[in-house]
């Protein structure tokens, strides 16, 4: 036990190290930085600068400080991984239950050494100069040693395992003082994830949603994090957490209120810090309430009062210009439509089944796509952003349904109520088409490959809505819109000069390659050489697509 | 606030809390009745505080509690226990009176409670299961699976339960045959 215990924390440690080696790729880190400190000695030598501008210049990037903090970074971590090796050696003693030593001397002693470590964390923090590192480090041993007495003390009296949320809440409430105080960030994060524990534990064993998390959450602990300047992220996680469990339990009316309530309490954050994190995090949580929702009146009804909180999250998407909260509500919003029209399957004795929610879905994603086209001036900003939903939601709709077997297997395709659904989307898209043609006559010749684009994908649509069972044939229809979509978008992002687009063009081009090669060959070959050709096809399509990319990407950046 | 004043403060904070629960759950072992209740253990493990043992009582089912009742899940109950019999072996160093196993006789509200009534506070979970907060008995690292052991075979394991006047319960014993288990 002790030993997986160990693996799991050298795991932690290999992934932090791992992630903050992406971060600084990603990001960049230091490494301009690292550059400019060997060039200024150079320049200086060369007379370009003098002394005191090469000064001037490192206080204004930070260069000097930035070196201490690397160096500190890694003493942290060694006190830090110490102090939690020490913390959960102790919580090992204490679950092995040593009856040798009679449990009050195992109490005061634990009670004592959490006493001493907290008063030797504020010495080596406050009093004794030169260790601050190690001070910190003590306070957080001393939360998880306060952590272990509680332990050890509900073990002595055998409170039930139904109760560990109380030890966690034990645990976590009375370490805050020593995060706030003290400004230990450490012992927030150990006090942020016993709360979330605590918020799963306790719903777990009193069978009900847990309200005061969320309030805890909103109350106290996001205040602390702004003033401690950390964290903030892991309890905005811990009450999406907490929003979508409820998701996945039997329902009772708390549940769905529980996620409104995250919603809102997120919402009234990102008015007051402006954040945009705020406001996808109440945009996620509206999700799990029309989840939760659907769940409780699952086929009875459909729910249009949810249209009035989504509208309200678009009004403010729109107001503040918030790219990725309005990916989140496009989605929820096409959540909304399906979870709508899915009760009337009941109701009109209609199947709602993979070729009719495609096809729905496939509309929505022509629709997403004129949204964009026609966003006016004023709202150019998020144009690009509905043409990518648009865009990936009909090909990933075409590439399902361009599997025959799919197509055989829920052929039933009846003309009855989401026949008219379908329908209904298709005129609507065909009438915003026609309305943007009328504002905006096609001039370009991009404009008119995307006109080529969705009239394929009227086409289609219209076709496997009137002749399902033709399957072989609807099979051909979607392989061509697949592939046409590929062309058009790897001639669209050559001539836009977009990497972006360029590039989805490809990965299409490409992944309709495989499945049809995987879907062809799979059962005529031996499986051996089916690897090898498909590996060698690979490598070389891959090479080959590589330099291509290169050239027209390295062409548009010399221009 | 100085900083010393406020680790002193927090000192004193985590020095009541711990006191207080102790100081709680002494108050009851040290005034409270003591009951028997037979009992039928599994062995798990706590994630937390190692191994124990998992108890069930006959009076943790609703059917095991007589008498009708309107209570639902989620419900507050105080069961009402009475003595039943004798439950003693030879050699048990029990008195008559501590070894003689209890039985529910009733399930009232709090309000329902009457003076002189010996109750145990209990909460209505999940396909009629009654829970007390005495459901784990935990043992030294290892000694679960030799309790486990020693209990193949044995028809009677017991649990002495200390119940406060307001319900509340804390495993004070466990018998086997008769015998406390020695930890």
């Amino acid at each position: 036990m002790i030993v997986s215990i160990i693996a799991a924390l050298l795991v932690i440690a290999i992934s932090y190290a791992v992630l903050r080696t992406i971060v600084i790729s990603i990001f960049g880190g230091n490494k301009h930085s690292s550059w400019l400190r060997k060039q200024l000695p150079l320049w200086e030598t060369k007379e370009i600068i003098n002394a005191e501008q090469s000064g001037a210049i490192r206080q204004l990037y930070r260069m000097d400080d930035e070196r201490q903090k690397s160096k500190t970074d890694a003493v942290k971590i060694i006190l830090i991984i110490g102090a939690i090796f020490l913390g959960a050696g102790v919580i090992f003693l204490v679950a092995a239950n040593w009856r040798k030593i009679p449990a009050h001397i195992r109490t005061i002693n634990l009670l004592l050494m959490t006493i001493a470590t907290l008063f030797a964390g504020y010495y080596f923090s406050y009093e004794k100069q030169g260790h601050p590192l190690l001070g910190k480090s003590l306070l957080f041993l001393a939360s998880v040693f306060w952590g272990s007495s509680v332990i050890l003390i509900c073990q002595i009296y055998n409170i039930p395992s139904s109760d560990n949320w109380l030890i966690v809440l034990l645990w976590a409430l009375p370490v805050l003082p020593v995060a706030y105080f003290f400004n230990n960030r450490y012992v927030f994060l150990l006090a942020s994830v016993l709360l979330i524990i605590w918020n799963f534990l306790y719903s777990h064993s009193a069978n009900a949603a847990n309200y005061y998390y969320p309030v805890l959450v909103f109350c106290l602990i996001l205040p602390m994090a702004f003033k401690l300047g950390a964290w903030a992220n892991i309890n905005i996680l811990g009450l999406l957490a907490a929003s979508f469990s409820c998701c996945f339990v039997e329902y009772h009316w708390q549940y769905s209120w529980l996620a409104i309530f995250i919603s809102s309490g997120l919402l009234g954050y990102y008015l007051i810090k402006k954040e945009e994190k705020y406001f996808s995090a109440a945009s996620l949580s509206f999700i799990a309430w029309q989840i939760v929702c659907f769940n409780a009146t699952a086929v009875k009804r459909a729910n249009f009062y949810f249209l009035i909180p989504l509208a309200a999250l678009f009004f403010f998407t729109y107001r503040d210009k918030l790219k990725k909260s309005l990916c989140i509500n496009i989605f929820s919003a096409i959540l909304w439509f399906h979870l709508v029209v899915y009760p009337y399957s009941k109701v009109f004795n209609d199947k709602y089944n993979g070729i009719t929610a495609l096809v729905i879905q496939l509309s929505i994603g022509v629709i997403l796509y004129l949204i964009g086209m026609s966003h006016s001036e004023s709202k150019k900003y998020f144009a690009p952003l509905y043409k990518s939903i648009g865009f990936a939601t009909v090909a990933g709709c075409a590439y399902l349904l361009s599997f025959k077997k799919m197509l055989i297997g829920n052929a039933g395709f009846e003309h009855k109520f989401f026949f008219i659904i379908c329908l209904a989307l298709i005129a609507a898209a065909v009438l915003l088409l026609i309305l943007l043609l009328c504002t905006k006559p096609p001039q370009t010749k991009f404009f008119k490959m995307e006109l080529i684009c969705l009239s394929a994908v009227f086409s289609g649509s219209l076709f496997i809505l009137f002749f399902p069972l033709l399957a072989s044939i609807n099979t051909v229809i979607m392989n061509t819109i697949i592939f046409l979509l590929a062309v058009i978008s790897i001639f669209y992002g050559m001539g836009i000069r977009s990497a972006e687009v360029f590039n989805s063009g490809i990965v299409i081009f490409v992944l309709l390659v495989i499945t049809r090669y995987v879907d062809i060959f799979w059962e005529l070959t031996e499986k051996s050489w089916f690897f090898i050709a498909a590996g060698l096809f690979m490598l070389i399509g891959g090479a080959y697509l590589e330099k291509q990319r290169k050239k027209v990407i390295e062409k548009w950046s010399a221009e | 606030m100085s900083r010393k004043n406020i680790i002193f403060g927090i000192a004193g904070l985590w020095l009541v809390l711990a006191l207080g629960l102790i100081g709680y759950k002494q108050r009851i072992l040290a005034t409270g009745i003591k009951v028997v209740l037979e009992t039928v253990p599994v062995d798990p493990r706590d994630f937390l505080r190692g191994d124990y043992v998992i108890l069930r009582y006959k009076i943790s089912s609703l059917s095991g509690i007589p008498g009708k009742s309107n209570f639902k899940r989620g419900d507050r109950v105080y069961v009402k226990l009475e003595p039943a019999g004798e439950y003693r072996e030879a050699e048990s160093a029990l008195s008559a009176a501590e070894s003689a196993p209890w039985r529910a006789v009733a399930m009232k509200a709090k309000n329902e409670i009457e003076r002189g009534d010996v109750v145990i506070k209990g909460k209505i979970r999940r396909s009629g299961v009654v829970k007390y907060g005495i459901e784990s008995y935990f043992v030294p690292e290892g000694k679960g699976r030799e309790i486990e052991k020693s209990m193949a075979g044995r028809s009677k394991v017991a649990v002495e339960v200390i119940v406060d006047k307001h319900g509340n319960g804390i495993i004070n014993k466990l018998f086997i045959d008769g015998r406390a288990v020695q930890l």
